[in-house]
């Protein structure tokens, strides 16, 4: 419940962050938009459609009702409303993450663990230093060699990652999957290094020694002991990824001619279409703290201390 | 900032010689040389580990290059006018002994261009990160210093900040504000302030119940004295290791930024904006145009990484 309220006062305060973006300059919107030719009047009209000659006050608090009710207005070069917009958008961006997300996952915990049990010998120092350097290139520098290596020397993938319409699931999966391997390289280092110190934590720990000499083997020792623990700092990390997930989308979306969320904010940008880029934005943002919430719960399962701790 | 770091005496026995002294930094006893000692064996061990080896081999080799920019350039950046054996245009020509990273789309030099390009993203990237760690070293000071309600809005205005990716929210700024070199500057280390005053203020509340701090409230010193004077030079070690490793993500973001379109204009010959300009073409077959400005790019993080990945081994373990 605290966490819940906790929640609803980031939300706001992430609104009023994006509404003084949006404000900072002092400038007819009308104006800037039409261009400095367009007839006064109609500068004042197109104002008014958009609410724009209101006062700050008044558009503050429009603004945040509507993060409230995710209603984010309407597009100010196709009158469209934003939410129309962004979020079929969203749900193709999605489609690529979860991709992302499901083949990052399991690889990054494995090789993890796998690192943390050989802690100091030249595999961990592989594991160890591939991920520092992959999650430290930016995505679109990654997408750009897989693109240019498997898309196009070795023919494996497709140069344009939109499906053409009425695509199985199956047969989207060969479209997407050299754009999601872009994230999988990004996202993989954090995970894994998360996951290994956790790891190399919970067997130098008394009760991972306990658990053994109680007889119990090795893989249980790992699965029910050492994991439950370990996995938690992992699953923080994994939900505050999916919040940055989407700055990097946006890169990769455009090397492979996606059309997700990153390039609809692209062609805001081009636009100057700041209520299509405002929406996009809180509603990454809402993303992120809807994950870190269900990561906390996630957590809570997994470890019977947080949760007594909460109720308590 | 590392003047601040430097140039202020600390430790609480420093404090005998009073205000005066403590400004000049010309007070003796042990306790400074003891620092300076300290100071001077964790840059040994940075300086002996490989990774810093390698890292800093690899960006002085791009600070030469944005220094010196087209006066070591084998042909002129922005030089569209290159021709090929037979004096016709030399419009993407694959790499070859005249062009060893080939031509682009109006038949510039690639090698000169990635070499050229190294000054856009050096300029702007570093001087980000120095000033969203400066901001970040108030606010954090601020927050772990004063704690109380201070701290409970700023920690929830920090918490909102980090729900948003840099890169989205530097998008949106751009576009508002308009882009220029001194907006991305702003911009980006407006975005890292959270960040680094998160990390300040946790290192701050370890040090403010301990007695050197007392002592000098007792004294009467201002609260802005105690926390830059007294408390700063006792974080250094996590403040110079957020700022290496800010430097790293500064290099991430702004060639993110300039790849999808908030960089320098076009004849600029920067990195993102290079890679933007090529990719296009890469189903052609056309590579070479994408590929170097990318490896540029990702080889520049990586020793930036580098670097402070050693700096922060020898800084946290010490």
């Amino acid at each position: 419940m605290q966490r819940l309220a906790s929640a609803i006062v980031t939300l706001w305060l992430l609104a009023t962050i994006v509404f003084l973006i949006v404000n900072v300059l002092p400038g007819d919107v009308g104006r800037k938009i039409l261009g400095p030719f367009a007839p006064k009047e109609d500068v004042a009209a197109f104002n008014h459609r958009l609410g724009t000659d209101r006062t700050v006050i008044a558009q503050y608090l429009t603004s945040i009702r509507r993060v409230f009710t995710l209603d984010f207005g309407d597009s100010y070069q196709s009158g469209q409303k934003v939410t129309d917009i962004i979020l079929p958008a969203l749900f193709r961006s999605g489609k690529l993450a979860l991709l992302a997300f499901v083949l990052t996952i399991p690889i990054s915990i494995a090789a993890g663990i796998f690192a943390a049990r050989r802690k100091d010998k030249f595999a961990d120092r592989v594991v160890v230093n591939v991920g520092l350097a992959s999650s430290s290139i930016p995505e679109f520098v990654t997408a750009a060699v897989l693109l240019s290596v498997f898309c196009v020397n070795w023919k494996l993938g497709e140069v344009f990652a939109n499906p053409p319409a009425g695509t199985s699931v199956i047969g989207q999966f060969r479209y997407l999957l050299t754009p999601a391997m872009a994230m999988v390289i990004a996202y993989f280092g954090y995970i894994a290094r998360m996951t290994r110190a956790g790891v190399i934590g919970g067997l130098q720990s008394d009760y991972a020694r306990t658990a053994t000499m109680k007889g119990l083997s090795k893989g249980t020792v790992m699965r029910s002991h050492i994991l439950r623990n370990a996995l938690a700092p992992t699953i923080t990390v994994i939900s505050v990824q999916v919040g940055y997930l989407f700055g990097g989308i946006i890169g990769v979306e455009k090397v492979f001619n996606y059309a997700g969320l990153g390039s609809t904010m692209l062609t805001a940008v081009g636009a100057k279409d700041i209520p299509v880029l405002q929406g996009a934005v809180l509603l990454v943002g809402i993303i992120y703290m809807m994950s870190t919430l269900l990561a906390d719960l996630l957590i809570a399962y997994l470890n019977p201390r947080v949760r007594l701790e909460k109720t308590r | 900032m590392s003047d601040l770091g430097t140039s202020a005496v600390t430790g609480p026995e420093a404090e005998t010689g009073g205000f005066e002294t403590e400004i000049g930094g010309s007070a003796p006893g042990p306790v400074i040389s003891e620092r300076k000692q300290a100071r001077r064996e964790s840059w040994r061990l940075i300086r002996r580990r490989p990774s810093f080896i390698i890292g800093s081999a690899i960006v002085s080799i791009w600070v030469v290059c944005a220094i010196l920019g087209n006066r070591i350039t084998p042909h002129h950046p922005l030089d569209f006018r290159a021709k090929d054996s037979s004096g016709l245009p030399a419009l993407h020509l694959s790499p070859r002994a005249a062009f060893p990273f080939g031509t682009d789309a109006t038949g510039r030099d690639v090698l000169s261009r990635v070499m050229a390009g190294a000054r856009d993203v050096l300029k702007i990237a570093p001087m980000a990160a120095i000033l969203g760690v400066l901001l970040g070293v108030i606010v954090g000071m601020i927050m772990g210093y004063l704690g109380g309600w201070v701290d409970l809005v700023l920690s929830r205005i920090v918490e909102a900040f980090l729900a948003l990716p840099v890169v989205l929210i530097a998008l949106l700024a751009i576009t508002t504000l308009g882009r220029s070199d001194w907006v991305v500057v702003g911009v980006v280390a407006v975005l890292f302030t959270p960040v680094v005053a998160r990390t300040v203020r946790s290192a701050v509340l370890a040090e403010r119940d301990l007695d050197y701090v007392t002592s000098a409230r007792l004294r009467g010193e201002t609260g802005r004295f105690v926390m830059f004077r007294e408390i700063l030079p006792n974080v250094s070690g996590p403040i110079i290791v957020e700022l290496t490793v800010r430097i790293g993500y500064a290099v991430f973001t702004v060639a993110t930024l300039s790849f999808l379109g908030a960089g320098p204009p076009p004849p600029s010959p920067d990195w993102g904006a290079q890679v933007s300009e090529g990719f296009r073409v890469l189903g052609a077959g056309i590579w070479w145009t994408t590929l170097f400005p990318a490896l540029a790019i990702a080889s520049l993080v990586i020793a930036v990484n580098l670097i402070a990945d050693s700096v922060q081994s020898v800084l946290d373990a010490s």
